[in-house]
């Protein structure tokens, strides 16, 4: 794992124990919906958090295909790439 | 300006409110972040409401035509709803999508309501078009999925107005069964909701009154509530996109400071949630004592939230006066009850095994909090299961009646009368009076309440019809509040499939879990996996819901005396000796 994708895991376990109070550790092979906290409302803080962390933008379009946090830390990063940053 | 929060006669309709507000120098301010705001005055919304109803009418779409909106909270919404108001069309608001949620369900669900609200046209944004493509192709709408820029044309010809017996907007109810219900309102029950609720506006000072909403605009709160109550007020109303609230709970408190805001309402679960989440620090420099009506609804009100948020915000000026439970439904617009303004909320304590209806309430542990007494013009009755009037103190199906409820289920008239009679709505929720006020205590619809969203019971039961484990047609949805949380919560009772009997009640449950978050957003509060046959049924082999729910509750649900070969074997043998004994009797 190199330090882009370091940084956005980072940012995903801050964004699941701190704000939404999850335990246990998240790794980038866990699936999104294995994770207690990651309802309706625990999706939304997860990507208004990265968005803002990241200052990308997350839409409706990057759902279909995104399985396991290891994809939303790609997708980040793609984001993070066409934005320059 | 303050001559104008009072008109000499009420507006009729949606269309000649924002007339008047369009001359109050006021409007909605958008915000997203402290540092992303944009504002749109209720002149311009007119003006350009007016280009986007004609745009509308030369596209074919007529008075009376319904047309569902799937927009995010921005400046389109109003656009795209006044254009339809001024068109004489029929809005309908619908939830977009949810941001790395599931589209699957989300494409079933829509589908469903565009049909059931007959929608000719669907206004929606660039980007969520994109991913409308499935929904469009399986409700059809004639007029296909656009965006409000496409309507955006001169307003040549004046468009028709629409008459206040005209339907107004389509919201979607829960209701008891399985399919969401259209509600259709008249611009006559709008209107009549929004001066409902004009006593509660009546500042100290006569000044204006301020609002912040962060509410869903597909939902009555938020729509009516918040957006069509600051029009028919008129005032400013500054509006956060749910998201944005929900990923920083602190942009809503912050937003109220920084508007000196009046007015914001939110279910229980905002409070609870800004209660633990926001920070000292996030708060510096926050004065929320403008703030003198908090109104508090759309799910069960635990009494411990509101006196926790109130102590928690005390320091930043924030008043337990300003707290105002309330309570409605979408068949009777919105707000049927509200506490009175600077009044603190008031709490009864119940003895939780006396709630039956028809009995009388009893003094014990179970907080529940008072609503307020009913708005003016609407008359409220706590009725026994025969539909006598019950006294004060007394359980019983709360039933309403007034200017503000819906025309019907559009185009269902078999569940319309199955609600309305003779001009009475039953809610399906229970309660009691006690001193003018109110207090729900529970509801005979099958509806789970989850963050001020209500959820049918069949939209949990059928997503787990074929997992692995369950028996199908054996599951069980319904809404309980655990001790010491914040709200209601989900709660399944599953039959175990008796052929799966390798699978472990831990690994089902986990299962469970995954397939409801994954299928509706839902985090199931308690799973509970249950032998099969333990849960009662009608004598026709269907579920007995409430039965099951109350049977768990009461602790009394058990699973039917084990049949096995051996007893079956035995039980032969006896009966074959009985049989002897009595041919061998002389």
């Amino acid at each position: 794992m190199n330090e882009r994708e370091q940084e956005v895991l980072d940012e995903i376990r801050k964004i699941v124990t701190v704000t939404l109070e999850g335990t246990g550790t998240v790794t980038p092979g866990d699936r999104l919906a294995h994770c207690e906290v990651m309802d309706s409302l625990g999706l939304i803080t997860l990507a208004v958090g990265l968005e803002n962390r990241f200052r990308v933008k997350l839409s409706e379009q990057d759902a279909p295909g995104l399985e396991t946090f290891g994809d939303v830390i790609e997708l980040v990063n793609r984001r993070r790439a066409e934005a320059g940053r | 300006m303050k001559a104008s929060r009072q008109p000499a006669r009420a507006p009729a309709t949606l269309g000649t409110a924002l007339a008047t507000a369009a001359h109050s120098g006021d409007g909605l301010t958008f915000v997203r972040s402290l540092q992303d705001e944009s504002s749109l005055s209720w002149a311009a919304i007119e003006e350009r409401a007016y280009r986007c109803a004609a745009g509308l009418h030369l596209a074919g779409v007529a008075r009376g035509d319904r047309v569902a909106l799937i927009l995010p909270t921005g400046p389109d919404f109003p656009l795209a709803f006044f254009g339809c108001v001024l068109a004489g069309a029929v809005p309908v608001p619908l939830y977009p999508p949810v941001r790395l949620g599931r589209l699957n369900e989300y494409h079933v669900a829509t589908a469903a309501m565009l049909t059931a609200a007959g929608a000719r046209l669907i206004i929606s944004t660039r980007r969520i078009r994109s991913l409308l493509g499935e929904t469009v192709a399986r409700a059809r709408p004639p007029l296909g999925c656009r965006t409000v820029a496409d309507f955006d044309c001169d307003p040549a010809g004046a468009p028709t107005p629409a008459a206040p017996d005209d339907l107004a907007l389509i919201q979607f109810s829960s209701g008891t069964t399985r399919a969401p219900r259209p509600v259709a309102l008249t611009h006559t029950a709008i209107m009549a909701q929004c001066e409902a609720m004009r006593p509660l506006l009546r500042g100290k000072d006569g000044d204006t009154q301020r609002g912040v909403s962060w509410l869903p605009l597909y939902h009555d709160m938020g729509l009516i509530g918040s957006l069509l109550g600051a029009v028919a007020y008129p005032g400013p109303l500054t509006l956060i996109p749910p998201e944005r609230f929900l990923a920083s709970p602190a942009l809503w408190l912050q937003t109220i400071a920084r508007q000196r805001a009046t007015i914001s309402p939110a279910p229980p679960f905002a409070f609870a949630l800004c209660a633990r989440r926001i920070r000292d620090e996030e708060m510096a420099g926050c004065d929320l004592s403008t703030w003198r009506l908090a109104i508090c609804g759309a799910e069960p009100i635990v009494p411990a939230v509101l006196e926790r948020f109130a102590e928690r915000f005390a320091p930043w000026g924030f008043s337990a006066r300003a707290l105002a439970p309330a309570y409605g439904l979408a068949e009777a617009s919105l707000a049927v009850t509200c506490t009175a303004p600077d009044a603190e909320p008031l709490f009864a304590a119940v003895d939780p095994g006396r709630l039956a209806v028809g009995e009388a309430i009893g003094p014990g542990e179970r907080p529940v909090t008072a609503v307020g007494a009913p708005l003016p013009d609407i008359r409220l009755e706590i009725r026994n299961a025969d539909g006598d009037p019950l006294n004060d103190d007394h359980c019983g199906h709360i039933w309403v009646q007034g200017p503000t409820l819906m025309r019907e289920y559009l185009d269902q008239p078999e569940a319309t009368a199955a609600v309305l009679r003779d001009g009475w709505l039953d809610t399906g929720d229970l309660g009691f009076r006690r001193d003018g006020n109110l207090f729900v205590i529970g509801r005979t619809k099958d509806v789970v309440v989850v963050r001020g969203a209500n959820h049918r019971a069949a939209e949990f039961e059928d997503c787990l019809q074929d997992l692995a484990g369950v028996r199908p047609g054996r599951v069980v949805a319904g809404g309980f509040i655990p001790t010491g949380a914040d709200g209601e919560e989900l709660l399944l009772l599953i039959e175990r499939s008796p052929h799966a009997r390798e699978i472990s009640a831990a690994d089902l449950i986990a299962a469970v879990k995954v397939r409801v978050r994954e299928r509706t957003g839902i985090q199931p509060g308690r799973v509970v996996i249950v032998e099969p046959g333990t849960l009662p049924r009608t004598s026709s082999g269907k579920l007995r819901r409430a039965a099951s729910l109350d049977q768990y509750h009461a602790g009394t649900l058990s699973q039917p005396a084990k049949v096995h070969g051996a007893a079956l074997a035995g039980q032969f043998i006896r009966s074959a000796f009985a049989f002897l004994r009595t041919r061998l009797r002389p």
